[in-house]
């Protein structure tokens, strides 16, 4: 019918670019400051080391950020909700972790077998104090709220990350307090081509990659993990198949605090300084990550989160560091504008 | 609880105004509490400007201290020695008299600045509302969130921006002394006398108001209460999208500058670190105390947390921990207080203290599911970006 | 339709994607001039999606859309509905929190001038302009039947019966030319169904409205219009007289199921 190829209102230049825009516009904005520094040092060094170890630093910063960012990414895609409490979350898992080093007697002389069933204990006591602090925040705070309009949960959630904000404040004090250095962070551990890798970045990879397998592994299998994707499909009808949403929902929370208590022992590991604020720009930088990747995605937050890692070191090592929190927040605000189903998510109803 | 009569209620309100109006006759000009309760109406107009956005059209708005950013930077600029060189070392002056007139630096009267400032935050409101137009609304409040915070660092680090021979900003060190307030046919205002700056807030303050109760009772009031309960249904029904978010944005960004300007000049400083997320979410906390979208429940939540937190936290119970046993100042609780209000309003009573009278009259159950949004079944309205 | 007959509305080859799901398949529809038109077909066929291109809540993938003789494809609703398309929602969508009286006057809100500073300062014309619009509001809720005592009440407060006629009352306040109805009657009982069929009649003869009504109820869309149209997987199956439409075999089926058709034909041949 001659009908249909009529143009519709908008002229047809516009809409290509548009179109073109909003496929390409997120991966041209990431690629923009790589691509300029590595320009940049070819023309000046003559070679890419120190882009590639700033690749290599941003991922294992990034690893952090993914652990992070798949608790924002889960607990949006069942509960719909920003966990704006979930960085404050990560901080007390860093908080747990670093007490816990001089509680069981880990000293920087700790070493071999004594350092690794150390920090393996320090884990799970970091993923289980964050797990259950995150459940009982959902418990407290959300889940009263579940048929309100949607303000009034983000509202509690921003009231309980100023709480869980005081707590650390209390708790350590008002400056970056730092640990012990139980893992020698800094030290090389070998080098390739000029690129350094370190005990710490060794850490980050070794304790995030395992989780990740493990916990994709557990919600595609398991039962619990199913029953997770079906109430994020669909609430109702997963509470009709006889699926207890409540527990499922506690479930998430749960599975999100633990992760993001690990994150917090790398991070205290790795940083060797916790303080009370960590979690707040940790917090923003993993959601930018999460939404990054498309939220309720987990693969895309861990590609968000790496990537965001990357970002980061980038800008902290070309373009210092007091500015890494604008500069995070200014790629949130572009992806927000270009591309709010982010690198991996599905378009949402809104962009059909 | 029934509307009261129209004549009670201009009673009252005269009441009122000549209470505030009179209030600084009875307190000593330069004392503790008059400097409280100017703090506190300056809050009030923020609040009430971060009301239009939040409690009337419904946008969550998480970074409204850039506003008060601008305002006070707009005071920095146009009303201190910081652009010290201009014009050769001599300084320009617009209408200004008293000491500020013989100071190098730009020097322009208080209402030249207000308009200036009312100008930059308007700007400043629609061009962060853009971005956020076709989000739904906790992304929205994330998006906010992130430009608060960029304004928030820009102004920490503006010292190393430099350029046109100035400086960004003064970053931590912040742009001070600012030139006092300077009205035509009144004497220069100085620190030691507080009440022509109650005054001040106090005019502020009011006008504020009758602006709030107007646009509340006039096609763009309803226009923004309707995008805020069904914003498909609002512009199925002929309401302008990007246009009347656009004005809730740039109208409440537009009180922040003001208020923003004044502080700039009533503490003497325009200091980077005033500027943080923490002052968003006081703002925030004061709107939903009062009730989202209640005029005067935001004034009466503004008023209270202020005074909570300038003279009831600091002064009265601060030493309350202490003499139960524990080791630290209840100062250093503030912000949890704060998070601990919004999350216990929000679940027990989050109409707020004194409901708008909408919320009062809604007694139904049905409430939620009207007003909730982006229901499964619904058409979501592809919004477009002009 | 006579072709003399000029048409308010014309559909050229609609076309709806989701994604991989075709939701309205190359549709071309018109509505005559003053008068009643339906659009029926089972859940999912499509027939809300229609409305939303229609009203231009959705782009359409493909195909075009005037609005006597205005192109309006993917306009923005604001402006199609400033032009005279009003509609009413399948779940009743009123502002809650606002009284009946003030939803009905957000639906003047394209009829209405006052900005900014109009509503700040308030001038006489302002003033005016108000008083116009209440009175009006009022004037439509007598209209549709809503009783003066409950014009101030709450949306959420007002009974079932009551939010549907709102609904109504804030479409009509904006003096459409078009009025666009989905799904009207639905949890009416037969007797507020009949009344409603009077009620479409009346507003079509009161203002010479053209009404388009997406409805399930066959007694209603046999009594009141004038062309039927059958959508059936976003596709149009069928379209003509409403008695020709009903008798379409195919829409028995898509109504009925395959075998239920059958079983009906086999009937009838055997009663002949
Ligand atoms: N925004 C949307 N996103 C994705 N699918 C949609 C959307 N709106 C409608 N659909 C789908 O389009 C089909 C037609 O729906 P609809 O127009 O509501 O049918 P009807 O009103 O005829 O019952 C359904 O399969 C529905 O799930
Ligand atoms: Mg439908």
């Amino acid at each position: 019918m001659a009908a249909a190829s009529l143009p519709a209102a908008q002229p047809a230049p516009l809409r290509a670019v548009r179109r073109f825009l909003s496929s390409y516009g997120l991966i041209l904005v990431l690629l923009a400051m790589p691509v300029a520094f590595g320009i940049q040092d070819l023309r000046t060094e003559g070679d890419l080391s120190r882009l590639a170890n700033n690749l290599l630093d941003g991922l294992s910063n990034g690893s952090v950020w993914a652990l992070v960012a798949i608790g924002y990414t889960l607990v949006y895609g069942i509960v719909e909700l920003i966990n704006f409490a979930h960085g404050e979350v990560f901080m007390i898992g860093s908080f747990v972790a670093a007490g816990f080093f001089g509680t069981i007697g880990l000293t920087a002389a700790t070493g071999g077998a004594g350092l690794v069933l150390g920090l393996l204990l320090t884990l799970v006591l970091a993923m289980l104090a964050s797990g259950v602090l995150n459940t009982m925040i959902e418990r407290v705070a959300y889940r009263p709220l579940r048929n309100a309009p949607k303000l009034a949960p983000l509202i509690t959630a921003v009231g309980f990350s100023f709480i869980l904000q005081n707590v650390g404040l209390l708790w350590r004090g008002g400056s970056q307090q730092s640990i012990i250095d139980l893992v020698k962070s800094q030290k090389e551990l070998f080098n390739v081509f000029g690129v350094s890798v370190t005990n710490g970045d060794a850490l980050a990879v070794c304790v995030t990659i395992p989780l990740v397998l493990l916990m994709t592994a557990f919600i595609a299998k398991s039962r619990l993990g199913k029953a997770m994707r079906a109430t994020a499909q669909d609430p109702d009808a997963a509470r009709l198949m006889g699926i207890n949403v409540d527990t499922t929902i506690s479930a998430t929370f749960m599975i999100g605090g633990m992760l993001a208590g690990a994150a917090g022992l790398i991070y205290a590991l790795y940083q060797t300084t916790v303080w009370y604020f960590q979690g707040f720009t940790a917090g923003l930088i993993a959601f930018t990550a999460a939404v990054m990747g498309g939220i309720g995605n987990i693969r895309g937050a861990v590609l968000g989160g790496l990537i965001i890692g990357f970002i980061q070191q980038l800008s902290d090592n070309r373009i210092g560091t007091q500015w890494t929190p604008a500069i995070v927040f200014a790629y949130l605000v572009m992806i927000m504008v270009f591309k709010p189903s982010g690198l991996l998510g599905e378009e949402t109803r809104e962009a059909g | 609880m029934p509307e009261l009569p129209r004549n009670v209620r201009i009673a009252l309100t005269v009441a009122v105004i000549a209470f505030g109006a009179l209030l600084p006759l009875f307190v000593e000009g330069g004392g503790g509490f008059i400097d409280d309760a100017t703090l506190a109406l300056a809050y009030v107009v923020m609040a009430l400007g971060l009301n239009i956005i939040v409690g009337f059209a419904g946008l969550l708005d998480l970074g409204y201290v850039a506003f008060f950013a601008i305002g006070a930077y707009t005071m920095g600029y146009f009303g201190s020695l910081f652009h010290i060189n201009v014009n050769g070392g001599e300084g320009l002056h617009v209408l200004v008299a008293g000491p500020a007139a013989e100071l190098p630096g730009i020097h322009a009267n208080f209402l030249i600045i207000v308009v200036l400032a009312i100008v930059a935050t308007t700007v400043a409101g629609m061009l962060i509302g853009l971005p956020t137009l076709r989000l739904r609304g906790d992304y929205i409040a994330i998006v906010t969130l992130a430009f608060g915070e960029i304004v928030g660092r820009i102004a920490i680090n503006g010292d190393e921006i430099a350029g046109f021979g100035t400086k960004l900003t003064n970053g931590r060190q912040g742009i001070t002394p600012v030139d006092k307030i300077d009205l035509p046919f009144s004497e220069p205002f100085t620190a030691l006398n507080l009440r022509p700056w109650y005054w001040v807030a106090f005019t502020m303050v009011l006008i504020v108001l009758f602006v709030n109760f107007r646009l509340r009772d006039s096609r763009l009031g309803r226009a923004w209460i309707a995008l805020r309960e069904d914003e498909v249904a609002a512009v199925s029904m002929g309401v302008p999208l990007v246009k009347t978010k656009l004005l809730a944005y740039g109208t409440g960004a537009a009180f922040g500058g003001v208020s923003g300007a004044f502080l700039g000049s009533y503490l003497n400083t325009v200091n980077a670190d005033q500027f943080q997320f923490a002052f968003s979410i006081f703002i925030l906390a004061m709107v939903i105390l009062g009730g989202l979208g209640s005029i005067w429940g935001v004034v009466v939540g503004a008023i209270a947390l202020s005074f909570i937190n300038n003279r009831l936290i600091p002064d009265v119970l601060n030493d309350v921990p202490e003499r139960i046993g524990l080791d630290f100042d209840l100062t250093e609780l503030s912000f949890g207080i704060f998070g601990f209000l919004l999350v216990i309003m929000m679940i027990l009573r989050p109409e707020g203290l004194i409901p708008e009278r909408r919320r009062q009259l809604e007694l139904g159950e049905g409430i939620e599911d009207l007003a909730k949004t982006g229901d499964d079944d619904d058409p979501v309205y592809q919004a477009r970006v002009p | 339709m006579s072709p003399e007959q000029e048409n308010i509305l014309e559909a050229h080859g609609v076309t709806k994607q989701f994604g991989g799901l075709t939701a309205v398949n190359d549709v071309s529809f018109a509505i005559p001039q003053g008068s009643i038109v339906s659009l029926i077909g089972p859940n999912g066929a499509g027939k809300t999606t229609f409305f939303n291109i229609l009203t231009g809540l959705y782009k359409p993938t493909l195909g075009r859309v005037a609005f006597s003789g205005k192109n309006i494809t993917a306009g923005r609703p604001d402006k199609i509905m400033a032009l005279g398309v009003a509609r009413t929602f399948q779940n009743i969508r009123l502002f809650g929190t606002m009284t009946a009286i003030e939803n009905v006057m957000v639906g003047q809100h394209a009829r209405m001038k006052a900005g900014l500073f109009g509503s700040i300062f308030r001038p006489p014309w302002v003033r005016g302009e108000e008083q116009r619009v209440r009175a009006k509001a009022a004037e439509t809720l007598e209209y549709v039947g809503l009783r003066s005592g409950v014009h101030d009440q709450l949306a959420t407060n007002l009974s079932y019966g009551d939010q549907r006629r709102v609904e109504i009352a804030r479409a009509l306040a904006s003096e459409p030319r078009l009025l666009l109805l989905d799904e009207p009657t639905a949890g009416m009982n037969a007797q507020e169904s009949e009344s409603l069929t009077r009620f479409m009649q009346k507003l079509r003869d009161d203002f010479g409205l053209s009404i388009l009504l997406i409805e399930h109820d066959m007694r209603v869309v046999m009594g009141v219009s004038e062309h039927v149209t059958v959508l059936d997987h976003g596709e149009k199956i069928s379209e003509g007289e409403p008695q020709a439409v009903r008798s379409d075999p195919q829409v028995v089926e898509a109504y009925l199921g395959k075998q239920e058709a059958e079983r009906q034909r086999a009937e009838q041949e055997g009663a002949v």
